[in-house]
């Protein structure tokens, strides 16, 4: 793996508020990277430190090895995708795509066989063949996304920033063009690095996955990883598929508010501290609040099971009593709300496929139990 | 029951027998209607007995006969032929068109850098509100003050000869710093130049800021971006803004009264005096003539952008 974009130690401050702090990263040349975060978490101040809209206050960025950071915007040779795709509005569907390659300053394209060659060629890859002479205000959402994407793409940058991308399109267009931008991606072999605010867009688009928290970087991991082992509780929040609750670890028990939970046996418990290092003290506890008890317990939405209140629990099992709230029907999967008796609603999902669920009586009590080993616990 | 009965029933049960039988779609259509006319009459009423039917007279009253202290209906052309084939009235048109291009072009050059600043460098909406209120401060003083205080400021023994002489740069008084046509242009130029700055300031400020990072980001320079997405989307602010100053230098008479000691005349100049000493067919002519230029200027300037695409 040829490592392309390698940023040490960056941060940048907004007004004394710090937008991203200490940032080390290396990204993979021909790989597609999401980054998740919050809104302000610092993800779009992390793309536009790249693209040289803005400069770090300490650190360098390194690219395709040399240092680019005090280098202009335009001199860089990285391509930014707006989210509100910023086309240009006087200029036709092929003005917007042939702008870069007619106006850089950097070996302008001057000879116009050329140029068509090369503007016919990247609308045929991103499907807007036909609409060259169309105004930018006169096509559909998604073709403009592809105007934005194929404005950047014709002037073949190795890496290419996503700044949510998607987030201006309608929920059908946004799974269309998730695949399209992989497959795109793949077939010119560059770089893109997405921004999203979307748990389930981050998952599915890259390769690797880098979770932004509150200006750091949370985790960095293949998603699978991320989804399986958040690194610390801040991650798992983002990644919104956990219930996580507050406590601190004693002896073979997480001590919370609803009583102990038992841990499972040593060995096999899939305790944060055997998976990715829980170095996670420094800011990632802000998230949940001043916490008397800095522990955190988290469960997967997923691995709660809902039993009647009366049934018993195995004896690798864990069972607490719940109040159902609501239930929300998500077409393959179930979520349902329940309130814990400190208050706490905690969210089950249930898989239709694997047969109807318990018909759950709203304001009935109910027992949730899972795996003692499913919990993943940050002490 | 058959369809034939249901069908002959239905126009029956939707009749209403008092508002008439029109539909409610049709009685929204007709009270918009009634709405849009309510909304323009007073317009309508003002423009015509004071806009349209005057203009009208002022055509008619150009063909009338003119002797010493009266006009009569009569009608001919000898205030157009005169005023055609007279050198001192061409020359005042000349003089109008000529000073009408210096001044666009110096507002633009004053105005336009202005605007970039204020609508494109200071992105604080509060900011921009107090910068284009600066702009407008000289208006809080009438408008003959604002034209006579040059005097004392480009006069022989004022304050720019006195501090040229000072700094030694000349040893003469500039003599042609005022009553002259330089004078009338400067006066000029600080009383328009706002109604440049308004307009492209607002244009320029509807500009995306991504827009302009998306050309960096593609590689262009600055004055590579200047000229191929500033310029293009600010020529809307410039073409309103080059109609306000043409509308109002073409019409002027009382900076060039004021400040040109009356060697430049402009049609508005031509017009006062001729109306001064009663000869109302022959300012009906310059009128005309006046009238007739802006028309022409406004629409050679409304071709060069499309408008209702702004709108």
């Amino acid at each position: 793996m040829t490592v392309v974009l390698t940023l040490n130690d960056v941060s940048k401050t907004y007004g004394g508020k710090p937008a991203v702090s200490g940032i080390d990263l290396a990204i993979a040349g021909d790989s597609y990277v999401s980054v998740l975060g919050a809104s302000g978490s610092g993800k779009t101040t992390l793309l536009r430190l790249i693209a040289g809209f803005e400069e770090p206050e300490t650190g360098s960025i390194v690219f395709e090895g040399e240092r680019i950071d005090g280098t202009p915007a335009h001199e860089r040779g990285i391509g930014f995708v707006f989210q509100n795709f910023a086309l240009f509005p006087h200029l036709d569907v092929a003005g917007n795509i042939a702008f870069g390659l007619v106006n850089r300053r950097r070996d302008p394209v001057r000879d116009k066989a050329e140029l068509d060659r090369r503007v016919a060629e990247v609308i045929r890859l991103v499907g807007l063949t036909g609409l060259e002479r169309r105004g930018v205000s006169q096509i559909s959402g998604g073709q403009r996304q592809r105007v934005a994407l194929a404005r950047t793409l014709v002037t073949r940058p190795r890496l290419v920033l996503l700044d949510e991308p998607l987030g201006a399109l309608d929920a059908h267009l946004r799974a269309r063009m998730r695949d399209e931008l992989r497959q795109i991606r793949r077939s010119l072999g560059v770089t893109f690095l997405h921004v999203t605010g979307s748990e389930t867009e981050a998952l599915t688009m890259g390769d690797r996955l880098i979770v932004l928290d509150d200006g750091r970087i949370g985790q960095f991991a293949a998603p699978a990883t991320v989804y399986a082992a958040p690194a610390s509780p801040a991650v798992a929040r983002y990644l919104n598929a956990y219930n996580l609750i507050r406590g601190s670890r004693s002896g073979a028990s997480f001590v919370s508010a609803l009583g102990p939970l038992p841990l499972a046996a040593s060995g096999d418990a899939r305790s944060a501290s055997s998976n990715p290092p829980p170095s996670a003290p420094s800011g990632t506890s802000s998230n949940l609040g001043p916490a008397a008890a800095d522990g955190v317990y988290a469960i997967r939405h997923d691995r709660i099971e809902v039993r009647a209140p009366e049934s018993v629990p195995g004896a690798d099992e864990i069972m607490v009593p719940a109040r159902f709230v609501a239930s929300e029907y998500g077409g393959a999967s179930m979520l349902s709300f329940f309130a814990l008796d400190t208050g706490q609603i905690v969210e089950v999902e249930e898989h239709l496929s694997r047969g109807m669920p318990l018909s759950l009586v709203p304001n009935s009590r109910y027992g949730l139990a899972w795996k003692r080993d499913a919990a993943i616990v940050y002490a | 029951m058959s369809r034939t009965i249901e069908a002959s029933e239905e126009p029956a049960m939707r009749q209403v027998p008092e508002a008439g039988s029109i539909s409610s779609a049709a009685a929204q259509r007709r009270k918009a209607r009634r709405m849009s006319w309510l909304l323009l009459s007073p317009g309508v009423l003002w423009m015509t007995l004071f806009l349209v039917l005057p203009m009208l007279m002022v055509l008619y009253v150009s063909f009338w006969t003119q002797t010493t202290f009266t006009v009569e209906p009569k009608l001919t052309t000898a205030s157009w032929v005169r005023f055609l084939t007279s050198p001192t009235y061409l020359d005042a048109l000349w003089t109008t068109v000529r000073i009408w291009l210096l001044v666009l072009a110096s507002t633009l050059v004053v105005g336009y850098p202005v605007a970039l600043f204020i609508g494109l460098l200071v992105r604080n909406k509060t900011l921009q509100t107090v910068l284009l209120v600066l702009c407008v401060i000289p208006f809080w003083t009438s408008f003959l003050i604002r034209v006579l205080a040059w005097r004392p400021m480009l006069g022989t023994q004022g304050a720019i000869n006195m501090i040229l002489m000072k700094l030694g740069i000349i040893s003469h008084p500039l003599e042609m710093l005022l009553f002259s046509e330089l004078s009338v242009l400067i006066g000029m130029t600080q009383i328009y130049c706002v109604f440049m700055v308004g307009p492209i300031t607002f244009m320029l400020s509807r500009i995306d800021p991504n827009v302009i990072e998306a050309a960096r980001d593609l590689g262009a320079g600055f004055w590579r971006i200047f000229r191929t997405i500033i310029l293009p989307l600010s020529m809307p602010g410039v073409v309103v803004g080059a109609i306000f100053v043409s509308v109002m230098v073409l019409g002027e008479f009382a900076t060039a009264a004021a400040l040109s000691g009356r060697k430049t005349n402009m049609l508005g100049n031509i017009i006062v005096s001729q109306v001064g000493s009663l000869k109302w067919a022959f300012a009906a002519v310059a009128g005309v003539i006046l009238t007739l230029l802006m028309g022409v200027v406004i629409a050679g300037l409304l071709k060069v952008v499309n408008l209702r695409k702004e709108l």
